[in-house]
């Protein structure tokens, strides 16, 4: 009689006994990261200029865009035109700039740089393939006409923006 | 040639820092306070350069439309995420389009050339 009990007592633990999963879960949603992969750095070429051209000893802010949905948003990116540390300046300064896409994740992503708006200092681009974009951006910023630069710090930004569409 | 092109591209990608906001299309819902509606929204901050984020609503002309918050400057610490609630009027629910948080850097943080990211979530 006991070891009936104990047979059955064993059985009943038995089936109650169950593999337990630790299971991961994920969720793709449409989002939109800015990254600064790359900080820029004014090069002084002449006493007169900053400028972020390799060229001119300075190096160029490089800024990725990942989305994770095509089509769900717009990128729009300012190059700067205004200092926002310097020394105390007295004549004008001349700003210019450009941005331009440095590299891609996707060959779909090849017509963006026909395809940007360009107004004022802010460059467009629609982001229509889901994926990384690369934007390199140039600053450049003469001060009078061929005044030297006072010494000191100078910083400007780079506005990155990414708007839903 | 190929282990330098990874190497590179290795150094280039652990320099990475991003900031993002979801989700996209905020939906606003009723809140605990009559005549104000409340949309939750999410920050993640992978910016080591930065720890502080503005936030922003605007119609569709880019103005200003007056929201609360817990903070309208938060700290959000590098790799850190931070879910946040806003609170609009309802009479501005119509004239509400975008919700944006815009990264504030120190003085001190900014090199040469900063980088100010702002993301806009549109609501629909």
């Amino acid at each position: 009689m006991f070891k009936s009990i104990v047979v059955m007592s064993t059985m009943l633990a038995a089936t109650a006994a169950y593999a337990v999963d630790s299971p991961i879960t994920g969720n793709v949603s449409s989002k939109c990261s800015i990254y600064t992969d790359v900080s820029g750095v004014y090069g002084n070429p002449s006493p007169d200029e900053l400028s972020t051209l390799p060229a001119d000893g300075g190096v160029m802010p490089i800024i990725r865009y990942d989305v994770s949905i095509a089509d769900y948003y717009t990128a729009k990116i300012e190059w700067p035109n205004s200092f926002t540390t310097s020394p105390s300046l007295s004549d004008s300064l001349t700003w210019t700039g450009e941005v331009e896409v440095s590299s891609t994740s996707d060959v779909g992503m090849a017509g963006y740089e026909a395809a940007k708006v360009e107004y004022d200092n802010v460059t467009e681009y629609d982001l229509t393939v889901a994926g990384s974009t690369w934007f390199k951006v140039t600053s450049n910023v003469t001060y009078g006409v061929d005044k030297s630069f006072p010494g000191g710090e100078y910083k400007a930004n780079v506005v990155a923006e990414c708007v839903a569409n | 040639m190929k282990h330098i092109i990874i190497a590179v591209a290795l150094l280039i990608t652990t320099s990475a820092t991003a900031h993002e906001l979801t989700p996209t299309y905020p939906k606003l819902s009723q809140s605990f306070v009559n005549g104000v509606v409340v949309t939750k929204m999410k920050l993640w901050n992978r910016r080591q350069d930065v720890s502080y984020y503005e936030i922003d609503v605007y119609d569709e002309e880019w103005n200003n439309l007056p929201f609360a918050s817990s903070s309208r400057i938060m700290r959000v610490d590098y790799l850190a995420s931070k879910t946040f609630e806003i609170y609009i009027k309802k009479k501005d629910v119509k004239k509400v389009e975008y919700i944006c948080t815009t990264s504030k850097q120190l003085k001190e943080d900014v090199k040469s050339t900063g980088v100010k990211s702002r993301i806009c979530s549109r609501v629909k």
